[in-house]
């Protein structure tokens, strides 16, 4: 862990012309931040600590979309009432991510930009190119079963992304807005996570000195049901090995506006967009879920420790909108 | 008599732990210490052929790096001998050579004046290595062709055989063979190893955190070429240690080496990366267990042959096979275990060694020959109960494994079992019910200790043992109680320290059974000096028959004459009297066969829609002789069923193909939390063994981890169907099992 | 060295509340009257430990920030730099070596502690960034000499053995009685507890003590 130096400003302008002084890191919550200067991975020169920056309100806006702050933390957004009441997808997801001290801290700005739990990539040495372009991906080869994906994944980089509230907010749709040197801008919630392809590197659409203020929460479907399944080896504090968030609706007993995204199994939050064409319309059904799960899971590629994922992850799939649509008794544990 | 013994006391060190007080070897902070930090391997087999040190060397707050080039060439190998207390974990002398024998393998230590400092410049070190292409491993595969159809080579002494295994096993009417394993697996004692070494003169004072700081001791006095007496290991409070701590590591070598040169004490607290890479760990074994059977179930042949890795810096025979030869009335035994070398860091003890490993295996071929018997598992074990040892042809120093079988089953509901494979169900839950046998050996040690009578009435009992969190410092203030009248919190305990009179390990289930004779030896000793002395001229007692005094309730009693021991000490003119004595086992040694058994029974959910498996309940019943404390000795039962839930469902210890050890922290390496720990449910029987020792006591730190995983396994077969003979029993090994 | 203290010179809170045990569990043995030597070194070296010194007359070292900390009620001056996290700042810094190091990297919870009376992973928090925050570590339990009843009822349900993770466990557990929305039922315990690891497997004794406590402050606040 290097020395760096350290800025509190108090508002978001003061905090990007500070960012943009140095080879800066935004510190919120600290858990990914602070984890990986220890082992030397980020290095900054500088960290801008954003926690006097009163980004932490949740709040609904009129057109119904429910905006919150970066710095509302994982414990605060997870019972907040707005989220408890329309979108327990995203309750449940937080809830089952880590512990309660990690919650406590971890923001949602920084749950966004939480990074891959590659052992390879946190090792400062071995070749990765998400760390050192160009060095070549140990993982594949290596040992790539817990936080590895079948989905997304490259010949560049196959970690996956770690997040459980980003699997549900991807099911939900939201929009991220940042404030940069250059001004504000949104960002859709689904191209701000970046696939690996030939630029593991590259992870996120944030351009330089951008700052995330908040995370806006597409507005609830009337009468949607939503919920996330996670499927770990122990029953807490573990990353998914495949989890499931999904919203519908049922409406004239078939399926309405589908909304499917996998954690655990990709290299971003994985919207599950073949699986979401298949339900819509259609009257649940056991059969109906297999088949969504399958195709949710054409484009995998297994790795050595992994292939258990594919049928892993169509468990969760099918678990879930078993759950959501009445079909299945199988409860998640609480 | 018992007041004291045998009855549930809090820890006498419960406030100092329970308010941070107590104090663990990194909460040790001395005048003008420097801070060590290692630096690790980045490859797992090949030559280190230099080091990038310019960079630290000019970091802030670095005083010096120590590292192969310029490191202590006048340091020697410990002998490395049990029998003279000097064994160490890894032989090898830290930067000894440039040889790189596993991936973490120390090639520098970085002292600077602060940790942030410390730990900044050591990320700056970089070795510059000659990798070997391939990781050398002599363990890779099943070699079918060798003999036990095992890797590995023979080690000698393995063989406690008796009767012709292989004749009867192709005679047996009904027969299994099947081949078991386990992942490597790490101790993970939530304290990180620690070490602070401080010089005064030719004087070496270590605070250490070990299960044996007399061993460290010996084991430093060879390595420094120092008579013993000038060195002292202290561990007043250890973080646990499991088997991982039992031992010297290099980081206590190279630290105080760092501070003899440096000439300021160095505290070095090893990196969670480094506890997993170069502290040790249960080695992966790989294990063939055969069974021959009358179609009754009577037992005719047992072969057990057993291997597991070591490393190349050193020889670890985990001896997988040790229970085997004891467990059941069997003629013809056959035990072997074979040991090869693979570029892993080195393994030692871990908790149960042999047994926890070697019990899975045996006692999941046990239900399956049940199954194939289609007979009650219970009734198997029960049809080839042995009356007395079978190994040693010896009678049991006290056995009452039978109760433990049938307290534990109604304990369970065990009736309720409905055999035939996933017909129990509620809801989408398969339900599976499992059990297994549970042992091990009971054994006990030389031991000193020292007892004082102090001048205001307490008495002070020293040993050169320790408390690892198993709770030795409550139930030698017990012991001194009881014996002494003197009431428990006026019993001054002292341990930890190695200038103590010499005490055990805190290991292998023999600590309890070891320490407490010497404490009445001691306290014996101390009663006669301060006799010798009240019945001298002139003195209190100095009309009587020194043999006819006694102590009682603090007091020196003759007839209904009742002295306080202060009121005698004053009535001296000394402020205390104290003496030291020491206590081994004897001929019961040849005459019984001691060893500690139970029987564990599981209950198992699988949720087939989701792959979830998770334990429902865990019922034991155990029989350790007599519980000194049964509050702390069921603490120390629950803990090794919970262990033992990790290593049948989650714990392994991963390395990628070139040796790498990739799980290296608590995130990866998955232990059991909170969430995952079922209703436990815990029966100590109370038949004291005299045989052992005045106390009846058997010690209890392993026993709760044997047999566990066995019984986890026997449920998820019993669940599912699906019978896992590698541990662990995880996800994908499930779905992907027919 | 070890240096052995005078007994007399020692706060009287933990052998008070050793007494208070005695009369809540009956149990003759555990009143300490007397504190074993080496633990009242360890509680004096607590104690003697150099507090940030407000009356500090040099300016920090280069690279270093003076800054103030709310610690177990008591405002503390203490220079650190600014990449130092809470937990070594505690432990080295200010003496508290109560809170322990398990992993460093938020995935053991042997650092709990309470910030504002939340638990967090002092591992993870730059001790720079809590200049404005109420810390409580596990030393500022205690009050009027009295464990908490949280302590308490760990000590009664031995509901630790090494004690290495138990400072982190009962800070959590603290917490999560504070915490009106974790449930009560052993379940909600265990999954809120899950942070905390104990490799001594001691889990069954903590859930026991956590509920047995919850009556406890539910009665005596």
């Amino acid at each position: 862990m290097r020395a760096f130096d350290y800025a509190r400003p108090g508002a978001v302008g003061a905090a990007i012309a500070a960012h943009a002084k140095a080879d800066s890191a935004y510190l919120a919550g600290g858990t990914t931040l602070l984890d990986l200067a220890k082992i030397d991975i980020m290095q900054p020169e500088q960290v801008v600590d954003i926690n006097g920056l009163g980004l932490d309100r949740i709040e609904r806006l009129e057109d119904g979309r429910v905006r919150v702050g970066a710095l509302v933390t994982n414990t605060a957004l997870a019972r907040h009432e707005l989220i408890e009441t329309h979108y327990p997808v995203l309750s449940q997801a937080l809830l089952s991510g880590a512990s309660t001290q990690l919650r406590n801290k971890a923001t949602t700005g920084g749950n966004v930009m939480q990074r891959v739990r590659c052992p390879y990539f946190r090792d400062g040495a071995s070749p990765c190119n998400k760390r050192e372009p160009g060095s070549g991906c140990s993982a594949i080869g290596g040992v790539n079963r817990e936080t590895f994906a079948v989905l997304g994944t490259s010949e560049q980089c196959i970690a996956a992304h770690p997040s459980d509230m980003c699997v549900a907010m991807a099911a939900i749709g939201a929009t991220v807005s940042v404030h940069g040197p250059k001004g504000t801008r949104e960002i859709d919630f689904g191209a701000f996570h970046l696939l690996p392809g030939s630029t593991p590197e590259r992870e996120h659409a944030l351009e330089p000195d951008e700052l995330i203020t908040h995370v806006t929460l597409n507005a609830p479907e009337r009468d949607a049901r939503s919920g996330y399944l996670k499927l770990r080896d122990r029953a807490s504090y573990q990353f998914a090995l495949a989890s499931c968030a999904a919203q519908l609706t049922l409406k004239g007993g078939v399926i309405r506006s589908p909304r499917i995204a996998l954690g655990g199994v990709a290299t971003k939050p994985w919207r599950a967009l073949e699986a979401e064409r298949i339900l819509e319309g259609k009257a649940p059904s056991k059969a109906l879920f297999e088949q969504a799960a399958k195709a949710a899971f054409k484009t995998a590629t297994a790795y050595e420790h992994n292939a258990f994922k594919i049928p892993l992850g169509q468990h969760a799939i099918i678990a879930e909108l078993g759950k959501l649509t009445g079909l299945a008794t199988t409860q998640e544990a609480s | 008599m018992s007041e004291t013994l045998n009855t549930q006391k809090p820890r006498i060190d419960g406030a100092l732990k329970l308010s941070g007080g107590a104090d663990y070897t990194a909460d040790i902070n001395l005048d003008g210490q420097l801070y060590g930090y290692p630096v690790g391997s980045a490859i797992a087999s090949g030559e280190l052929e230099g080091l990038e040190l310019e960079e630290a060397l000019g970091m802030p707050g670095v005083v010096d790096i120590f590292h192969h080039d310029n490191f202590d060439r006048t340091l020697k190998h410990s002998p490395n001998s049990f029998a003279e207390k000097n064994t160490v974990s890894e032989p090898r002398l830290p930067f000894e050579d440039t040889t790189i024998h596993y991936h973490g393998q120390y090639i520098a230590l970085v002292v600077a004046d602060t940790f942030e400092h410390a730990r900044a410049a050591a990320q700056k070190v970089k070795g510059k290595y000659r990798a070997n292409d391939q990781v050398i491993s002599q363990f890779d595969e099943l070699d079918a062709d060798n003999v036990a159809g095992l890797p590995g080579v023979l080690q000698e002494g393995d063989g406690q055989s008796r009767g012709e295994a292989d004749t009867a096993f192709d005679a047996a009417e009904v027969t299994l063979d099947h081949h078991y394993s386990i992942a490597t697996e790490t101790h993970a004692a939530m304290e990180l190893h620690a070490s602070t070494a401080t010089w005064s003169g030719d004087h070496l004072t270590v605070y250490e955190s070990t299960q044996g700081v007399v061993f460290q001791r010996h084991a430093l006095s060879h390595v420094f070429s120092m008579p013993p007496e000038q060195i002292n290991v202290i561990s007043h409070f250890i973080g646990s240690g499991f088997g991982g701590k039992l031992f010297m590591w290099p980081h206590a070598i190279m630290t105080a080496v760092a501070s003899r040169r440096l000439k300021r004490p160095v505290k070095t607290v090893v990196p969670r990366q480094s506890v997993f890479t170069s502290a040790g760990s249960r080695p992966r074994s790989i294990q063939r267990v055969r069974l021959g059977a009358r179609a009754d179930g009577t037992l005719t042949s047992i072969r057990h042959d057993g291997s597991n890795e070591t490393a190349f810096v050193g020889m670890h025979n985990d001896t997988v096979i040790s229970a085997t030869p004891s467990m059941y009335a069997c003629e013809n035994v056959s035990v072997t275990n074979r040991v090869g070398e693979v570029n892993h860091g080195m393994p030692c003890p871990m908790r149960a060694p042999g047994e926890a490993p070697g019990l899975f295996a045996l006692e999941t071929a046990m239900d399956e020959l049940a199954w194939q018997l289609e007979m009650d598992p219970v009734e198997l074990r029960k049809k080839n109960f042995a009356e007395r040892d079978p190994a040693s042809d010896l009678p049991w120093s006290s056995n009452h494994l039978i109760e433990c079988w049938d307290n534990a089953a109604k304990r369970f509901g065990w009736e309720n079992r409905t055999a035939e494979i996933g017909a129990m169900r509620e809801g989408d839950e398969i339900i599976g019910y499992g059990m297994a046998s549970q042992s091990w050996e009971a054994m006990r040690l030389q031991c000193s200790a020292r007892v004082t009578f102090l001048s205001d009435g307490r008495l002070q009992v020293s040993c050169g043992t320790q408390d690892i969190g198993t709770g030795t410092y409550t139930i030698v203030a017990q012991t001194a109680s009881e014996l002494s009248g003197v009431p428990i919190e006026d019993i001054d305990v002292r341990l930890g320290d190695s200038s103590l009179p010499s005490g055990p390990l805190s290991g292998g289930s023999f600590a309890t059974a070891t320490v407490l004779p010497a404490v009445k030896a001691a306290l014996d000793a101390a009663t006669q000096a301060l006799i010798d002395k009240v019945t001298q001229d002139g003195q209190a007692f100095s009309d009587v028959d020194s043999g006819s005094i006694e102590l009682s309730d603090r007091a020196l009693t003759y007839g209904d004459r009742s002295i306080p021991v202060t009121t005698l000490l004053e009535e001296l003119g000394i402020g205390q009297v104290t003496a030291e004595a020491s206590a081994e086992p004897g001929d019961e040694q040849s005459e019984y066969s001691f060893r500690s058994f139970g029987a564990v029974f599981v209950e198992v959910r699988w949720d087939p829609g989701i792959s979830r498996l998770k334990v429902e309940r865990i019922v034991s019943t155990i029989d350790i002789g007599r519980a000194i404390n049964p509050m702390t000795a069921r603490n120390q039962v629950e803990g090794g069923l919970v262990m033992g839930l990790g290593m049948a469902l989650f714990e392994q210890t991963e390395y990628d193909k070139s040796g790498y050890l990739y799980n290296a922290n608590l995130a990866d390496y998955i232990v059991p939390v909170h969430a995952d720990i079922p209703p436990i449910d815990v029966e100590l029987l109370d038949y004291p063994d005299y045989h052992l020792n005045a106390f009846g006591a058997r010690g209890v730190g392993e026993i709760g981890l044997t047999g566990i995983a066995a019984a986890i396994s026997n449920a998820v077969y019993h669940a599912t169907g699906k019978r896992i003979r590698d541990l662990p029993i995880s996800i994908e090994r499930l779905l992907m099992a027919n | 060295m070890t240096e052995y203290f005078d007994p007399k010179t020692q706060g009287g809170a933990t052998s008070k509340s050793r007494r208070n045990f005695l009369k809540t569990v009956g149990a003759s043995g555990v009143a300490a009257a007397s504190t074993p030597l080496w633990a009242q070194a360890t509680q004096a070296r607590a104690a003697e430990t150099p507090e940030g010194d407000p009356a500090k007359a040099s300016a920090p070292a280069p690279g270093m920030s003076r800054i103030q900390l709310n610690v177990n009620g008591v405002e503390r001056t203490v220079d650190v730099a600014p990449q130092m996290v809470l937990l070594d700042v505690v432990r080295n810094e200010l003496g508290l070596t109560g809170t322990k190091k398990g992993c460093d990297q938020g995935q053991c919870g042997a650092c709990t502690v309470l910030v504002n009376g939340q638990a967090i992973n002092s591992c993870l928090s730059l001790a720079i960034s809590r200049q404005t925050d109420e810390i409580t570590t596990i030393e500022g339990l205690e009050r009027g000499g009295e464990l908490h009843p949280v302590q308490q009822a760990f000590w009664e349900h031995d509901a630790f053995q090494c004690g290495y993770c138990t400072s982190g466990q009962i800070m959590s557990a603290v917490a999560v009685l504070n915490d009106d929305r974790i449930g009560q039922s052993d379940a909600a315990v265990r999954e809120a507890m899950s942070g905390n690891i104990c490799r001594c497997g001691a889990y069954k004794n903590i859930l026991a003590a956590v509920q047995d406590a919850r009556k406890a402050m539910k009665g005596g606040g």
